[in-house]
């Protein structure tokens, strides 16, 4: 894809003299840009800022949890600049157009995007930058700009003896124009893409220097909690607030649209206050299901509704009538908690008319429309610091947790930081939804011949539209944000222009059979819900897969090979398959006591495929090795792609092993990390990813590791036990 | 209720409640935010400091309890301007993925080197369990305790 620069760069003279290079992504043409012609001034929304002192700043847009933007999309603009990526200082971008994402319109980070939509426009900036100082630096020496070049923060003269560094540039350079298109670097010159191993961050977070939300500080600062409603939709009918009140250090005590804010100038003082405040809630319309009855309501909305269409192809039904087996299976997926280790936090500050918050959020323009919802303020008036994230995985998509902070402190009109505790965070989390699957295949004369798949459960954007729709639509009166998220989102499309949240990973089944059937049945029984790390693919993985191997055993074939058959026309999938048999020792025999299963699956772009070697230790499921091939196109850290991939891993066996969030009566049962268990140090596996060497566009790597790996581990226990096992968390006495 | 706290080094004497958590007070009282809540009992280990050389979960122990005692932080680990040899091992291993729990890693690492030298991966492995880390940074960690370990072939160069 050549992009015409002019599209999306424009240029600058910063308030430092700098340079200043801003950038609006394709799609959003006409959108202002970091220069302000009246004044001359440079707004600190630009995406690359050159100082007279040789400082170099970059506006990161997409946010850091882990996940690594902030070394990735670092060493795509230090490539091009030609500048050591640790002499570039990240910040943490302000709420403005340019920082949408374009993919989704919004200014968030999710769907392992980040690295795939930077990828040219950033490249560019830093190219855009670098010539202009050469053309600067030419112009002292009286050179052509083609006889000097760029190299380690400098320009070089090509005398071999004479440089000067970029800083002695910057106010001659913004005076440059570029024409014409810019070629960037080609593949055998890079110095970092593909090279960089280290994180930036590194230092910041090896001593406790690194600052996350919940270590925003403020002047005359004060603690909130929140008691909220044990079912959700529950509404306050009383409370003994003047008790509460009178206890030492306590400020306020009032109700707000979740439950009843306790305010104390000390965070303990107003944990200790709610544990002496009683509130009476009203449940006529909080939720009051319990676990057993989702099934059971997916059960039945399967039997009654066989879903909409979202692939189909020849005839399900006529392969079952030749069929020599068909063979059927229901998959059962809880709901699942995020759990970052970070808990839900933010701080606010009012001012009058305005406010400021400083949160660990995914998505800052969708912080200002929670603000907005609970004040009388609009979005322009409200500022979001964007902290580090004590990690995301999707639930800090939702702004819940700043909605709440901005309420308290319009009340209490000085900064107010409010701080989940873990069983708060555990409990009043939007959950991976719990999914139901029901497959059925055609097995003749060896031979796949039908595929259906019916995928029960509800849609994540139905629970996100009343949030992300407004944020397009700023100009837009508050009593509309619950209409024009539907509506609007309709018209617009927010994520994608259809909701694939239930059905990803299961529409695109890879493997070559004539008649396909995939469904989607939709259902809602009211839990809240939203994206969760690799979202529909986490359950669609292993449903697939799972059927998959037990196709592969009713035909008697070997899992490996029988994946391999079935995508032998698609090479890509092909590749990271006998990679990773290759890597498990496939063929050999898995050591006594142990067995191995395999998966493959492609999700955001990325294909991999796991072998899972595991047994059964003193009455626990114990993962012994997971080999992985992972091909996500061309690499710009290796590092980071294997950390990624790596966490997924514990990710999805973390889900596999102990993931299960409970109703009863509309309560969640799980609290914190004694029954909502994370994978331990002891329990490490060795993981082994080999990354396919590739020339293709990047693709994310944040998401991909977690689908295969569940699969994986419940076909290995199959192999080992004889027992399939359709429900997650997998058991050791299944 | 008054009570004195040496905390990196730092003698303070401080106002507050007995039954608040050390981690409260080392975070808000006095500033030293390297120090992260995870969890509040005892769980993941994201609190953990050195009380009297002994590694806590500041989470679940009561200011009164650390009265008079001597705390030690990710911010008192190195010596001023220096690394600890481990916070240089995790810079060089690229450990951190979102960073949360990794001063509390660091901490219970520090202390399992400096009460034994020389670990076995095993020992490792031990010490390092009620570390919950939810990016997964697992092997990185076990790699640069190990780095740092005693009879590594790395563990001269820092
Ligand atoms: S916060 Fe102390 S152990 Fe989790
Ligand atoms: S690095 Fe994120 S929790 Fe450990």
């Amino acid at each position: 894809m050549a992009m015409k620069r002019r599209d999306f760069l424009k240029v600058s003279v910063g308030a430092s003299g700098g340079l200043v290079v801003s950038l609006a992504l394709p799609g959003c043409a006409g959108i202002q840009t970091g220069y302000q012609p009246e004044t001359g001034e440079w707004r600190p929304d630009a995406w690359l800022e050159l100082t007279p002192n040789d400082e170099v700043f970059f506006t990161l847009a997409r946010v850091e949890m882990g996940q690594g933007t902030y070394t990735g999309l670092t060493t795509l603009i230090a490539e091009e600049l030609e500048i050591k990526p640790e002499r570039i200082t990240p910040r943490f971008a302000p709420v403005a157009p340019e920082y949408r994402n374009p993919l989704y319109k919004l200014q968030l980070t999710g769907g392992s995007t980040s690295v795939a939509t930077s990828w040219e426009p950033l490249r560019m900036a830093g190219a855009e930058a670098r010539l202009m100082l050469v053309m600067a630096a030419a112009r002292v020496w009286n050179l052509e700009a083609a006889e000097c070049h760029a190299s380690e923060g400098r320009v070089l003269h090509p005398n071999g003896i004479d440089s000067m560094a970029y800083g002695k540039l910057v106010e001659l350079a913004a005076k440059e124009v570029v024409r014409g298109d810019i070629a960037l670097k080609p593949r055998e010159q890079w110095k970092y893409i593909g090279k960089q191993q280290g994180r930036l961050d590194a230092r910041a977070k090896s001593t406790g220097t690194a600052v996350y939300g919940i270590d925003v500080e403020l002047p005359d600062m004060v603690y909130g909690v929140i008691a909220r409603s044990p079912r959700h939709g529950g509404r306050v009918a009383g409370f003994n607030g003047d008790e509460v009140r009178a206890m030492t250090g306590v400020l306020e005590v009032f109700e707000t649209e979740r439950g009843v804010a306790v305010v104390a100038d000390k965070y303990w003082r107003a944990r200790k206050a709610q544990e002496a405040l009683n509130v009476g809630w009203d449940f006529s319309e909080a939720l009051s299901v319990s676990t057993d009855d989702v099934f059971e309501s997916y059960r039945t909305a399967a039997d009654e509704d066989p879903g909409e269409s979202e692939r189909s192809e020849g005839s399900f039904e006529r392969a079952v009538e030749g069929a020599e087996r068909v063979l059927e299976a229901e998959y059962v997926q809880p709901y699942l908690a995020h759990a970052t280790l970070e808990p839900m936090n933010a701080t606010a500050w009012y001012r009058g008319d305005r406010m400021e918050v400083w949160a660990p959020t995914q998505a800052p323009d969708l912080g200002r429309i929670a603000v907005a919802r609970v004040t009388d303020l609009g979005p322009d008036d409200v500022t979001i610091n964007t902290t580090f994230l004590g990690g995301g995985f999707g639930r800090r998509l939702t702004q819940d947790y700043i909605e709440e902070a901005a309420a308290v402190a319009y009340r209490l009109r000085r900064p107010v930081k409010v701080i989940w505790s873990r069983e708060e965070d555990t409990r009043h989390d939007l959950y991976r939804p719990a999914m139901l699957h029901r497959m059925r295949a055609s097995l003749s004369g060896g031979e796949l011949t039908g595929w259906h798949h019916q995928i029960v459960g509800p849609q994540i954007l139905d629970w996100y539209v009343r949030n992300a729709a407004p944020a397009q639509y700023p100009w837009a009166p508050r009593f509309m944000y619950d209409t024009l998220g539907k509506v609007g989102l309709m018209a617009e499309g927010i994520a994608t222009p259809k909701d694939m949240s239930a059905i990803e990973g299961g529409i695109e089944y890879p493997y070559q059979v004539d008649n396909i059937d995939i469904r989607h049945t939709h259902t809602d029984p009211g839990v809240p819900v939203t994206w969760w790390r690799s979202v529909g693919y986490s359950h669609n993985g292993f449903a697939v897969e799972t059927f998959m191997d037990e196709l592969a055993h009713e035909s008697g074939e070997d899992p490996y090979q029988f994946r391999r058959r079935l995508v032998s026309s698609e090479p890509r999938h092909l590749e990271v398959l006998d990679r990773a048999a290759h890597l498990a020792n496939w063929t050999a025999p898995a050591p006594q006591g142990r067995a191995r299963g395999i998966a493959l699956f492609r999700s955001f772009g990325t294909y991999v495929a796991q072998v899972v070697e595991a047994g059964i230790e003193n009455g626990a499921i114990r993962v012994y090795k997971v080999a992985c091939a992972v091909d996500c196109g061309q690499v710009v850290n290796p590092r980071i792609v294997e950390d990624q991939i790596e966490g997924g891993i514990l990710f999805g066996l973390t889900a596999a092993l102990y993931g299960e969030i409970t109703l009863e009566s509309g309560r969640v049962q799980q609290s914190n990390f004694h029954d909502y268990q994370l994978m331990r140090q002891y329990e490490r596996p060795d993981v082994l990813v080999a990354i396919v060497d590739s020339t293709e566009a990047p693709t994310g790597v944040g998401e991909p590791g977690v689908p295969p790996v569940i699969p994986a581990l419940g076909n290995a226990l199959f192999a080992l036990t004889g027992k399939r096992q359709r429900s997650l968390p997998l058991t050791a006495d299944a | 209720m008054a009570l004195r706290l040496t905390v990196n080094g730092v003698q303070h004497s401080l106002d507050v409640e007995g039954d608040t958590p050390l981690l409260w007070v080392i975070r808000d009282e006095l500033g030293l935010k390297g120090t992260k809540f995870g969890c509040g009992a005892g769980l993941c280990g994201a609190c953990t400091v050195h009380l009297n050389g002994q590694p806590v979960r500041s989470c679940s122990t009561p200011v009164e309890m650390a009265a008079g005692g001597q705390v030690q932080t990710i911010e008192g680990l190195g010596g001023g301007d220096q690394l600890h040899a481990l916070q240089q091992a995790w810079i060089e291993q690229g450990v951190p993925q979102c960073g949360y729990c990794q001063s509390g890693q660091i901490m219970s690492a520090a202390h399992l080197l400096a009460s034994n030298p020389a670990p076995s991966r095993d020992d490792i492995v031990a010490a390092m369990t009620g570390n919950l880390c939810r990016c997964g940074t697992y092997s990185r960690i076990l790699a640069a305790v190990e780095s740092v370990a005693a009879g590594s072939s790395n563990s001269q160069e820092v």
